[in-house]
């Protein structure tokens, strides 16, 4: 039996982590279904039966806004025979849930309302509720976890209700909303390279020198001299993380490369909102760049939600960050900035999505250990945080050691016994 | 019968060979020679199918004006785009073309492709990429060019591979 603490040291990590199919199984139970996962947010299903179906690591669910104006989570599966509920991303469902096989209908409450032939099924219908998981929600970021004991979810978000406050507060009301669709970016790689390249800061001079190249005149100044990148990263306890973009900013609306003289409007209502110097901070530093464990992503004016699919094939979705009390300008400046980074075509992701692939076919060897020193002897720890150089791996090994103390957690023998080389 | 609405044989032809050449530039990653069949107003769409999608309103794969557009070449020539480096092996065939005018020296052009891509910088996998366009082309002094290309892909909602290439 290999632990994982025989492959997670402080500062190298073991590659069989990316391609082991046995430990693939074991995040999806100890990381996906046992902890606290994101769903998604209220304001994807504003109305009663409105519905969209994701995954908790592996599991299909729906989330769905039952008639009382309540949102639910379900497994998306039917209790007679299995199959798949709701088959559509998206949809409106009146009156029901209706199983497309024999017609078991069920309450947007989960409740087993009807079955066809009442005859023959003789047990309890009270038994045969969908599967429904723990919930929970933080300012209509709504999250789930199949274990019937779970970790209290403030104790799980920890530092990540703050980040997520942040995120809100550029809403004058506190509002933010996610109606303008996801683009899906499919990376043939393990889902655990996704937050490990969001909060790495040390790949963009290198892995995005084309878009610098055209997009800012500082790339050769900033390609030799690590003392001029500006900004830090941060691992904020819990495997959250973050790179604090907000040090490249001096003025309002530069983080959507605009300016306060542009949206007037929104500036009076953010004024009005936080008062002025602390509207003038909000959006001076615009949203945060955040990763919040295992599965969100803010990303800065966009919400990326990590898909796992299988040990090499993982799906990024990212929906621009919409904002409520705004004038709808500034939405769909969020918009056209949201395709110019992530996506496919993203001038920024298409380029992260290949190195990661080129990453997992590299690793599908003997691959060893793999390094992630980088800036530990000059990080320092404030207020229960670690920050580090903009470029350093501090968010990297703050992820490894959450992961880590959550594997190690669960009782399960691991099955696996990759040789360490 | 349309007839009434159908192009001269000529002109067709004309629209005909413009969509071929775009085609083919595309194909072989030549984007200055595509860029030259490009309108100062162009919009280069990719929503995310085939859906009643509003720019204003809905997120898509790509939606460039001319500016993002022409800084999305200049990143493919610097020749560190990664995602495309080396670049994808690609042919597509183009078929089904319609064509109307809808001004003096103004023309809707609607055609499907299938285009067959080698990810040879990761995956050596060939994608598949179906789809519709939908163009709308001017006359001008230097022949034809193109200030609308909208691409529908048929899974243009579904997860997509790294797409920095031009469609």
């Amino acid at each position: 039996m290999t632990s994982f603490a025989s492959l997670i040291e402080p500062d190298r990590i073991h590659g069989s982590l990316y391609t082991d199919a046995a430990i693939f199984s074991r995040e999806m139970k100890v990381i996906f279904r046992d902890g606290w996962a994101f769903v998604g947010h209220e304001s994807e299903i504003p109305e009663p039966g409105d519905y969209i179906t994701r995954t908790i690591g592996s599991e299909p669910v729906l989330f769905l806004r039952n008639k009382d104006g309540e949102v639910r989570v379900f497994s998306n599966r039917c209790t007679h025979r299995g199959n798949r509920l709701c088959h559509e991303g998206r949809g409106k469902l009146r009156g029901g849930i209706m199983c497309t096989y024999h017609g078991w209908a069920f309450s947007f409450d989960g409740d087993l309302l009807a079955v066809p032939y009442e005859g023959g099924f003789t047990k309890a219908k009270e038994n045969y509720s969908l599967r429904q998981p723990k919930m929970a929600s933080h300012r209509g970021f709504v999250f789930a976890t199949y274990n019937p004991d779970p970790e209290d979810f403030y104790d799980y978000l920890g530092y990540g209700k703050d980040l997520i406050d942040k995120s809100v507060s550029m809403s004058p009301v506190g509002k933010i909303r996610l109606d303008s669709g996801w683009v899906k970016h499919l990376f043939k790689a393990n889902w655990k390279m996704l937050p490990e390249n969001q909060t790495d800061g040390y790949h963009a001079n290198h892995v995005h020198k084309s878009f610098l190249k055209v997009f800012s005149s500082q790339y050769d100044e900033l390609k030799t001299n690590e003392e001029k990148r500006v900004g830090s990263v941060v691992d904020w306890g819990n495997g959250h993380a973050s790179i604090e973009v907000s040090e490249r900013y001096d003025g309002p609306l530069q983080w959507l490369g605009s300016n306060e003289e542009r949206y007037p409007e929104y500036v009076k209502a953010m004024n009005e909102a936080y008062g002025e110097n602390e509207a003038r901070k909000l959006m001076t530093e615009g949203p945060p760049h955040a990763y919040i464990f295992p599965n969100l992503f803010l990303g800065e004016a966009n919400i990326v939600i990590i898909e796992p699919v299988a040990p090499d094939l993982s799906v990024q979705h990212h929906s621009p960050m919409l904002l409520e009390g705004v004038p709808e300008g500034l939405n769909a400046r969020i918009i056209r900035q949201s395709e110019g980074a992530l996506g496919p075509s993203g001038l920024l992701l298409a380029d992260d999505s290949v190195i990661s692939e080129q990453q997992q076919i590299a690793l599908q060897g003997k691959s060893g250990w793999l390094e992630i020193s980088r800036g530990v002897d000059r990080e320092r720890l404030e207020d229960g945080k670690r920050i580090g150089h903009v470029s350093d791996e501090t968010t990297n090994r703050g992820f490894w050691q959450h992961y880590l103390a959550k594997m190690n957690r669960s009782s399960v023998e691991t099955p696996v016994e990759p040789e360490l080389v | 019968m349309m007839t009434a609405n159908l192009l001269p044989a000529d002109v067709y032809r004309e629209i005909e060979e413009f969509v071929y050449r775009e085609a083919r530039l595309a194909d072989e990653s030549r984007y200055g020679e595509w860029e030259e069949l490009v309108d100062d107003d162009m919009m280069y769409w990719v929503p995310r199918g085939e859906g009643d999608f509003d720019m204003e309103k809905h997120v898509s794969v790509i939606a460039d004006n001319r500016n993002r557009l022409r800084r999305r070449i200049k990143q493919l020539q610097t020749g560190a785009r990664y995602a495309q480096v080396p670049v994808s092996p690609m042919r597509r065939l183009v078929s089904n073309i319609e064509a109307k005018p809808i001004a003096d020296d103004e023309f809707n052009v609607q055609c499907n492709f299938v285009l067959y891509e080698l990810r040879i910088q990761s995956t050596n996998n060939i994608e598949i990429w179906p789809g519709r366009i939908e163009y709308k082309l001017r006359r001008s002094e230097g022949g034809l060019k193109m200030f609308l290309k909208k691409v529908m892909l048929v899974n243009g909602d579904m997860p997509l591979p790294s797409l920095a290439f031009l469609l």
